[in-house]
């Protein structure tokens, strides 16, 4: 969506295909008889990539498509809006969306302090450094499949946390239903995403100049203050746009949920992505579950729509990078 | 690097395009020539999708080659074989296929997602020549077409494997308590089962977390009890026989303690090892499949099969209109895609896997039973050992069949999920539990009513 905006505003602003023949202000010697027709291919792959499946399934959306009517997909009754106020009325949708937010949000908090002190500690260097720093990306780099295959297995009711739990005298827990299950969720997640925010906060650090180290040093700056005004300013920037993405990644993982839960869910850990599958391949309520996903789409895309705006992440320049 | 896969790309959304564009036109192809002996199908290609047996890979892929040699001989054709490794798999495959108009010419579906698939209208129903074409109606056991079709005017699906279910006993733990075999009701199953929890061994295994389970049980005892679940176009979930049926399933883990409190999270395959490893004297609803598992075990040679109880909790004997099913009709159909342009060849192939020497090797490689009728009375005087089994295969019944089965056996499912928690603290709360019913009951009603307005 938020491309579309975009490139509405690019085309706006592009000399002679916007319809201002006259620019008010001086174009620059690299703005002047830019190639855009070049742009056409992207154009095209958006429109093909982005833009007809979204129509696609905007109109499936409105069709009473199930396994009675899949087969004749075309014909399949049309019923305009009711399946986005079934979703609403009678489905776990909004249940689902809380879950969601909160599951994404929580895990988001959780992992940025992780990562930027994994990229504060791995920033000088030392003996072995990086071979921490691989370490650190093991997490991140393995499939979602064998993470939630894992955390399952150890985390079965005769799993391993619970006999190490009982061994050190604690009560066993039930991990993988009930509301426990909610946090499950989030401490695998987190487990598996901290290092994107550690590899995003580890990219800011390096753009942080030699000399304003050795200035901060000349001014007697304390670690504290030197971190607090000094480095954190740099990592700004990189670090929210991390947060950003982190936040729709949760928002969008599907694999780990499923697998950690399987279907039909536990009601404690009912998550969009989880109820949209079960809808549509389980229920076979295809045109349902496409008005969920939309549901889901808007409900995401608007908070990002207007934080995008409100932090200018899109404009590229941002305090810590500036010299 | 990036080009190429932007292009890649657009070469999969292009085509993809092109097979959604073509679906409107693509569903309906009739049937090539009609001729009753064996097709000539020199030179073509026959595709069947199979379920892939990972427990036997070996046996699996010598069996597959068979098949072939033995196709290509009859026919002429070439088999080609697409395999699928659980249900979702399938169900994908079956999707594609059906909205492309092009995939697999026969499918191999399981007997509860037999009226899914006859619901979509995408398969081919069996007249009179169409079964001639497959070897007769007659030539299957009678029970195993229960669940091919709506009626016996509309059926898609031929019977191809029985795998009926059944209850593994360990007959040292019987033998040591006293006991000769397991009851034929559930509340003497499950005194004996009391009798036979002592320290760390349980009276019964199960899997509160499996899949595929659970529900099979609310369901037999429901109908024990004389409530179908789904009676005409009307749900029956929210009804006392169901509750108590849900009751005595959590119980036996709540208030009798005969299984393991671990079972909350286990599903078969781990209640099944906790059967092979004797640490449990039952293993409830299970299948001739778990032979495999058990005969590779500290239990070989110490184990047996036996029917379920066919008489519901609370009562001595069989209540005055109740059914006395012990296992739902269980096993695998073949159904042949409308859209095939293969349809005699696919006739071929479903009357090659139901011959005689077919299904008798079918079984002794995977221990499915037959549903060819002769070759289940041979397998049968073979092998005594599977008489509970074939007994069990004759006291089965049909699911509903309804377009709205799988979401009503997707509600059965989730009143256990959701009842998972309480069942790890050790209590079920009858209000939950009922609150849960009523849940189920609404989405199982409300998907009958589709059912019955797409009729």
């Amino acid at each position: 969506m938020s491309i579309t905006v975009k490139k509405d505003a690019a085309l706006r602003r592009a000399p002679g295909l916007g319809g201002q023949p006259s620019a008010k202000r001086r174009r620059t010697v690299s703005e002047q008889n830019r190639p855009l027709w070049m742009l056409t291919p992207g154009a095209l792959l958006i429109g093909l990539i982005i833009i007809v499946p979204l129509i696609l399934g905007i109109y499936i959306a409105m069709l009473q498509l199930d396994q009675y009517t899949i087969r004749k997909w075309i014909s399949a009754p049309f019923v305009g809006l009711n399946n986005f106020i079934e979703a609403f009325t009678s489905t776990d949708l909004v249940h689902a969306f809380g879950n969601s937010v909160g599951f994404s949000v929580i895990a988001t908090l959780i992992t940025v302090p992780i990562g930027v002190y994994a990229a504060l500690a791995t920033q000088n260097a030392y003996r072995g450094r990086s071979l921490v720093r691989s370490l650190f990306l093991v997490p991140y780099v393995l499939p979602s499949f064998v993470v939630g295959s894992f955390w399952r297995t150890m985390l079965q009711h005769d799993g391993i946390v619970n006999k190490v739990l009982t061994g050190l005298g604690l009560p066993a827990g039930q991990w993988l239903t009930g509301p426990a299950s909610f946090w499950v969720l989030i401490l695998v997640e987190v487990w598996a995403a901290w290092p994107f925010i550690y590899l995003m906060a580890l990219s800011g650090l390096q753009s942080v100049d030699q000399e304003v180290h050795e200035a901060a040093a000349i001014d007697g700056a304390l670690w504290w203050t030197k971190l607090r005004y000094v480095i954190f300013p740099y990592l700004r920037g990189p670090v929210a746009l991390a947060c950003l993405i982190a936040t729709l990644h949760h928002m969008n993982n599907f694999s780990l949920a499923f697998l950690l839960f399987g279907v039909p869910a536990p009601f404690d850990v009912q998550v969009l992505p989880t109820l949209v599958y079960s809808m549509s391949f389980t229920s076979l309520r295809f045109g349902m579950g496409a008005a969920m996903a939309l549901i889901s789409l808007l409900l995401i895309a608007l908070p990002l729509y207007f934080y995008l705006k409100a932090v200018r992440l899109d404009t590229g320049t941002d305090a810590g990078g500036k010299k | 690097m990036n080009n190429t896969r932007t292009r890649l790309i657009g070469a999969a959304v292009l085509v993809s395009l092109g097979a959604l564009g073509v679906t409107g036109c693509g569903a309906d192809a009739s049937s090539t020539s009609a001729s009753d002996g064996a097709p000539n199908g020199q030179g073509k290609t026959l595709d069947v999708l199979v379920g892939a047996n990972t427990n036997k890979a070996d046996q699996f892929k010598a069996w597959q080659t068979h098949i072939a040699e033995a196709f290509k001989k009859q026919t002429g054709a070439d088999l080609k074989f697409e395999t699928f490794a659980n249900a979702n798999d399938e169900l994908s495959k079956i999707q594609t296929s059906v909205v492309a108009g092009q995939g697999p010419d026969v499918y191999a579906v399981g007997t509860t997602f037999t009226p899914t698939a006859y619901s979509t209208d995408a398969f081919v129903k069996f007249d009179s020549k169409m079964w001639s074409k497959v070897g007769g109606r007659d030539r299957f056991v009678p029970a195993t077409l229960g669940i091919s079709g709506p009626d016996a005017q509309n059926e898609v699906g031929v019977p191809f494997t029985s795998r009926p279910y059944v209850l593994a006993y360990n007959t040292e733990m019987f033998k040591n308590a006293g006991l000769d075999k397991p009851a034929n009701t559930w509340d003497g199953l499950l005194d004996q089962a009391k009798k036979l929890t002592t320290g760390s061994t349980y009276g019964f295994a199960t899997g509160y977390a499996d899949n595929y389970t659970p529900w099979k049980f609310a369901w037999a005892m429901a109908n024990q009890s004389g409530n179908p679940l789904v009676d005409g176009k009307t749900a029956r979930i929210d009804d006392p026989t169901v509750l108590k049926a849900y009751e005595t399933y959590f119980g036996w883990l709540t208030k009798d303690k005969v299984v393991n409190p671990a079972a909350v999270g286990w599903n078969d395959t781990q209640a099944a090892a906790d059967f092979a490893s004797g640490k449990s004297a039952m293993m409830l609803m299970t299948t001739a499949s778990s032979k495999v598992t058990f005969d590779a075990s500290p239990v070989k040679g110490k184990y047996a099969y036996a029917v379920m109880p066919t008489v519901p909790p609370g009562q001595s004997s069989a209540p005055s209109g109740g059914q006395p099913v012990s296992s739902i009709i269980s096993g695998d159909n073949l159904v042949i895609a409308k859209y095939s342009e293969n349809q005699d060849l696919a006739a071929a192939y479903i009357k090659l896997l139901t011959s005689d020497d077919e299904q008798i090797n079918y079984n002794k490689l995977f221990g499915d039973l037959p549903t060819n009728a002769s070759a289940a009375k041979k397998v049968q005087d073979a092998d005594p050992s599977l008489s509970p089994i074939i007994d069990s295969a004759s006291k089965a019944k049909t699911t509903p069949f309804t377009g709205a089965w799988g979401d009503i056996q997707l509600a059965l499912t989730n009143v256990v999920v959701q009842a998972r928690p309480d069942l790890g603290n050790g209590s079920i709360n009858e209000t939950t539990l009922k609150a849960s019913l009523a849940k189920a009951q609404k989405d199982a009603q409300a998907s009958l009513d589709r059912a019955s307005a797409n009729k």
